[in-house]
Parts: structure tokens; sequence; C-alpha cells
């Protein structure tokens, strides 16, 4: 009967060390408490609930302590959500959200008005601001370049480059990119009203002429074209980002894009964000490397913001009055779309309430997401 | 239309047809295969697995797929493209992408797949044929003056010059001196970034500014396209569309969806809350009437 005893006894203190509370580290908990901030942020404030849920889920799923070993963990070989993972470590998602964002892009505002389009290229100085500044804090190029398209404020973008530049810091990176285009709306407005003249606020914008289905076609495709030419290296995004877009704008494949920008965006955003979310291992996250990361991050979505709003400021110098641009808009050179567009008419009202910035920043908006992807494929071309 | 839809197949079969012929046909990208280093003079150098010093050849994949090599041919003779048959439906004929395979050269092919029927003992050539036996895919002219264990290959993988070799490499790369990243290599020449902050947004730059330029044309040609579409319109439809404009701005449209979208989102948010029950005004129903659902009684 004792030899029993001792045997339950036995087993139960073996059981014990399998469970979490026996493996938890400080770290583990530090991240727990992350993960949970994340969820109350998206729940409680709507920041980004579709990006912050999937991933403050995912950080409490990555986590939960366990004994290695029994293919549990992101990392273990085998275990399903090693499966899923593999999907973000071969860079499969992002081009399968470039191909849904195409799908819901409507590119009229960039085609009525085709100067816009340089925002979304002079916004791209945040990247290589963050490059510049990473290289100065002792990071390797590979991983100053991948740390850098945090400034390009897109999520998907910033996880292609990482996993193929510097895998090690891909979940710190993406958290570092998804946190900040959550907090684009408490990053930007500062910046934006630091560069700007009251008169400048209040400048009004010809309204966007109305652009035709065929103009929208030959965009995609002429697009797809001349950026890949010219990048090769951004084929993945930016080839799926415009064939997305045909798929809209043909107007006779209508089931194929409802499903790209509907079910199948949706699919690969769910995986995305819980696998990029469980990555974080405290073990492997929670490094002086990864505060560094969310330090440079932010500063990289300042340098963007003031490259945006002081190229509008340079072009104008140059622009007859009545064709100038309000510098509001130059913000929404980031990719973040559409809150950086929402952010430019947010604080336009402020100033004026009948000024409707909306349409207008929507073009450097999604010109911004064309610029990070050829920024994220000139960097690979460089750095891999 | 269809004479139209006649015309384009028949074009796109020619140009397929264009393109096969100058694709000749290959067991699986074979044409990527090169012969990378031999050995002719093996004294102590590598052993082959039944542990004897023989002559070998080394052959790289330079795709960026796996290749199958088996079906090729190889051999010493150009005379005799089809000397030596790689057996095919083996899995271990499979190269990887940028990998080596070892064939030795011991005139012993009953010791396996990779023991050839032929050695090195006074060849002058190696080649490899591709499946048909007829196209050739790489050859060596092997050196008359061969020194023991000292091999003849490409001093790197992309090269197309044959030099002696300081280190035999067998099943590896020829070139095992240290390399410098490209990122590293990179940033020897610009440590701060500066240079290629100039070189990214330049193309970044140039890349959109490309677009800018086809773009602000196009919408040229498209604008005037529709101001001659609408020259027909009479003045009373012109004054109209004029009156139309002045009411209903772009940002009025703006202003209008953006409000339409808050107040659908605000709606859908307070919706999912809401629990309504109405009582059914038609209580009766046949479905759950007693009377039906009993057995007539019996006459």
């Amino acid at each position: 009967m004792g030899n029993f005893f001792d045997f339950i006894i036995e087993h139960l203190a073996q059981f014990l060390q399998f469970t979490a509370f026996a493996n938890m580290t400080v770290g583990h908990l530090i991240m727990i408490c992350i993960g949970l901030a994340f969820i109350y942020l998206a729940i409680a404030k709507e920041f980004e609930p579709m990006l912050l849920i999937p991933i403050g889920f995912g950080i409490l799923v990555g986590n939960v302590a366990f004994a290695p070993g029994y293919q549990i963990g992101v990392y273990e070989s085998g275990s399903v959500l090693n499966y899923l993972y593999f999907g973000v470590l071969q860079g499969i998602y992002p081009p399968l959200i470039f191909l849904g964002i195409g799908a819901m892009t409507d590119f009229s505002a960039l085609i009525s008005n085709p100067k816009l389009i340089l925002i979304g290229a002079a916004a791209q100085l945040g990247i290589f601001g963050a490059y510049c500044l990473a290289l100065a804090l002792g990071f390797s190029p590979t991983e100053a370049g991948a740390i850098g398209i945090i400034g390009g404020a897109d999520g998907p973008t910033a996880i292609f480059l990482s996993s193929k530049l510097a895998p090690d810091l891909m979940g710190a990176i993406a958290i570092a990119a998804y946190s900040y285009m959550a907090l684009v709306p408490v990053i930007q407005p500062p910046v934006m009203k630091l560069l700007t003249t009251p008169k400048e606020r209040l400048i009004r914008m010809k309204p966007p002429r109305a652009v035709s289905k065929t103009e929208k076609v030959i965009f995609a495709i002429a697009g797809m074209l001349l950026t890949t030419f010219i990048v090769p290296s951004g084929l993945p995004l930016l080839g799926m980002l415009f064939f997305g877009n045909l798929l809209k704008e043909s107007g006779v494949t209508k089931r194929l894009a409802d499903t790209a920008k509907g079910p199948m965006i949706d699919i690969v955003t769910i995986l995305i964000g819980l696998t990029v979310g469980a990555s974080t291992q405290a073990t492997t996250f929670l490094t002086m490397k990864s505060i560094g990361i969310f330090a440079l991050g932010a500063a990289s979505f300042v340098v963007a913001t003031f490259g945006g709003v002081m190229f509008v400021k340079i072009i104008n110098l140059f622009l007859k009055e009545g064709n100038k641009m309000n510098p509001l808009i130059g913000n929404a050179g980031v990719s973040a779309v559409p809150d950086s567009a929402r952010v430019s008419q947010v604080v336009g009202l402020e100033y004026d309430k009948t000024n409707h910035l909306l349409m207008h920043a929507m073009g450097p908006n999604v010109a911004g997401v064309i610029g990070s992807a050829v920024a994220a494929g000139i960097l690979l071309s460089f750095l891999a | 239309m269809q004479r139209r839809i006649k015309h384009f197949l028949s074009g796109i079969a020619v140009l397929l047809l264009i393109v096969a012929s100058t694709n000749v046909a290959s067991a699986q990208n074979a044409g990527d295969l090169k012969i990378n280093e031999i050995l002719v003079l093996n004294d102590s150098n590598t052993v082959d697995d039944f542990g004897k010093h023989t002559a070998w050849i080394e052959i790289f994949n330079s795709a960026y797929n796996t290749v199958n090599i088996g079906g090729c041919y190889l051999t010493d003779d150009l005379s005799n493209p089809t000397k030596y048959w790689i057996p095919t439906g083996d899995p271990t004929t499979k190269i990887p992408s940028r990998c080596y395979m070892v064939f030795w050269a011991d005139n012993h092919p009953t010791r396996g797949i990779f023991h050839l029927n032929f050695d090195l003992d006074g060849a002058k050539t190696i080649a490899l044929f591709n499946a048909d036996g007829r196209t050739l895919i790489d050859k060596v002219e092997i050196p008359l003056e061969n020194k023991p264990d000292i091999t003849y290959g490409r001093p790197t993988n992309d090269s197309e010059q044959w030099v002696y070799l300081e280190k035999s490499t067998p099943g590896a790369n020829n070139d095992y001196t240290k390399k410098k990243s490209a990122g590293e290599s990179f940033v020897e020449f610009d440590p701060y970034g500066i240079g290629m902050t100039m070189i990214a947004m330049f193309v970044v730059f140039s890349a959109l500014a490309i677009l800018f330029v086809i773009y602000k044309n196009m919408g040229r040609f498209f604008i005037r396209r529709s101001v001659s579409a609408q020259k027909p319109a009479t003045s009373e439809v012109k004054v109209a569309a004029k009156h139309s404009e002045e009411e209903m701005s772009g940002e009025v449209n703006a202003a209008i969806a953006m409000a339409l979208y808050l107040y659908q989102n605000e709606l859908h948010d307070f919706e999912n809350t809401v629990l309504t029950i109405n009582k059914v005004s038609r209580n009766y129903s046949p479905w759950s009437s007693k009377i039906y659902t009993l057995r007539k009684l019996p006459r």
C-alpha cells in the first residue's frame, strides 16, 4: 500500500514538473502582461483590433511555459504552431495579405492626382533614418535593414523583410511595427502640427477628378511592371498587390476579388497575427535588442512623418496658388492604410471643419504601400 | 470576333513553338548541372564507399531548385555520349539546389549507381549529356599532366575557368575562403548608412517618379478624351452638370462616405448587444397540432 502511495506522489510530482507553473519565469509573466495590454488596447481603445487581438493572444499562447521536447512551442519542429509559423518564416503570408490589400485598395485618388505618389516615396525616409540609427547603435547591417523597415509602417512588409534578413528579430520587429501602426493617431499629430504653420493647415486642395475603369486597369498592370522592373526583389509583394488590384478593377473577377479581400485576407491575418505573437517567447524576445528595436521603431515613424510633411512643404514652393497641397497629408505617406490618412483628416478638421483631407490623403497612403515594398526590395537586394 | 480569337490563339501557338524549339528537352533543368571538380590520380585522397582510392568527378547543381541527374549520361568519349547512363527512379540522384554529387570513375559499375563504367586513366575529356543522349550539358578537357591527389576544377561555383585546386573538396564548394556577406561588404564602405539612404531614396523616388510621369500624361489623355466625348452635350445639360458638380464636390462626397461608414460601424457595435424577442402573431400551425399526430379511429 505504501509503495502505491509513493508511486502516486512520485507521478504527481513528475506531472507538476510539466505544468507551466513549474517552468514559468519572470520573463514569461512580463510577456503575458504585454499580451494582455495588447488585448486591452484592442478591445477597450479599439487600436487596430484586427491585428492586436491575434497578436496579443498569440503572445499569451507563446508564453505559456512548457517543458521542452514535446512538440508544443512555435520553435519546436513538428509542432502545430511550428507548421503555422512556417508561413511567416518563409515569407508566405505577407504576399497573400498584399493580395488582399490590392483587392480592397482604390487607387483612384492616386491616379487622379499623380503628384501624390511622390509623397509616398518621401515618407520612406523613416526606413533609412532608422537603418542609419540602428547601424550607429551597433546592429549588424542585415539587422539594421530589418529594423529600418518598421519605418515603412507596413506589418506584412516588415515581416517579409525581417524573415529574410534577420529571422531572430522578426518577433520584435513585427510587434514594434504593428504597435506603432496602432499608435499612428498618437505619434503623428504632434509632428504634423510642429512642422506646419496655421496658414498651411488651411490649404484647400482641388477635388479629385473621376477616374475611368480603363485608367485603373492600366495602373494595376503598368504599376506592377514598372516597379518590379526597377526592383525585382520586391516582386512577391508588389506582384501580389497589383494582381489583387487588377482582380478588383477588371470588374470581371468579382468572386476572386471578394475572396482575396474577404475570407482569404482574414484567414491569413489570423494566422500571421497568432504565430507572430506566439513567436515572442520570453526566452527569445526579452533582450536588450528588442528594447532597442522598439526605440528605433518609434524614431522611424517620427522621421517618416517628418519626411512626408516636409516634402509637401518643399513641393508647395514650386506649385502655383490654387494647386498647392495641404502639408497635413504628408504624414499619410507612411503605408499604415487607412489610419494615417484618417489622421490627416482628423487633424485637418481641427483647423477647418469643412476641409476634408481624407480623399487627398488616401493617395500618398496607397503610394506609401508601393514605396515601402520598393524600399524592402532595395534592402533585400543590397543586404541579403 | 471569332476570327480575331483564332488569330490570337494561333499567334500564341506559334510563340510557344518558337520558345519550345529554343529550349531543348531536358531531364529536369539538367542544363543547370555543371562538372565542377575532378581528380584523376587518387593516391591518398578521399576513399569511396568501398574504401578504395579511385578517380572521381564532382557535379554541381547551379540551379535554385532540386535537379534530378537520373537519365543523363556521363562519358569520357565524345563519340560515345551514352557511355554511362545514370539510372532513373532513384531518389539519391536528386541534387538539391546549389549542392554537389560525386561519381567514382573506377570502371566498377556493379558497385552502385555512382560508380561509372570507365576510369580516367588516359581519358582526355569528361562530358555530361542530357537524357536525349545528344545534347551536351557540360564538358571538361582533362589536362595531360596530373599530379597525384591534386584536383582540377572551377575555383568558384560560377567560374568558367579551370585550375588546379590547392585543396580537394569532393561534395563541397571549391571556394572555401571566408566570405563577407553582402551586408558586411556594403557597410564596410558605408558604415553610417548615408550611402544606402541616398541610393535607396533615389531608387524609390525614381520608381514612383516614373509612375508619376506616366500617370500625369495618361491623366491628361483621358481628360481630353472625356472632354471631347462631352462636346455634343446641349447647353442645358452642361448647365445642369455644372450645377450638380458644384453641389456635390469631392469633399462633400468624402464627408458623406465617412459619416456613413462611421454610422454603420457604430450601429453594428450596438446591434450586437440588443436581443429582441417579439411574440409571433400567428399561434396556430398544423405542424404543432395534436390532431394530425393522432391515429384516426378505426371504423
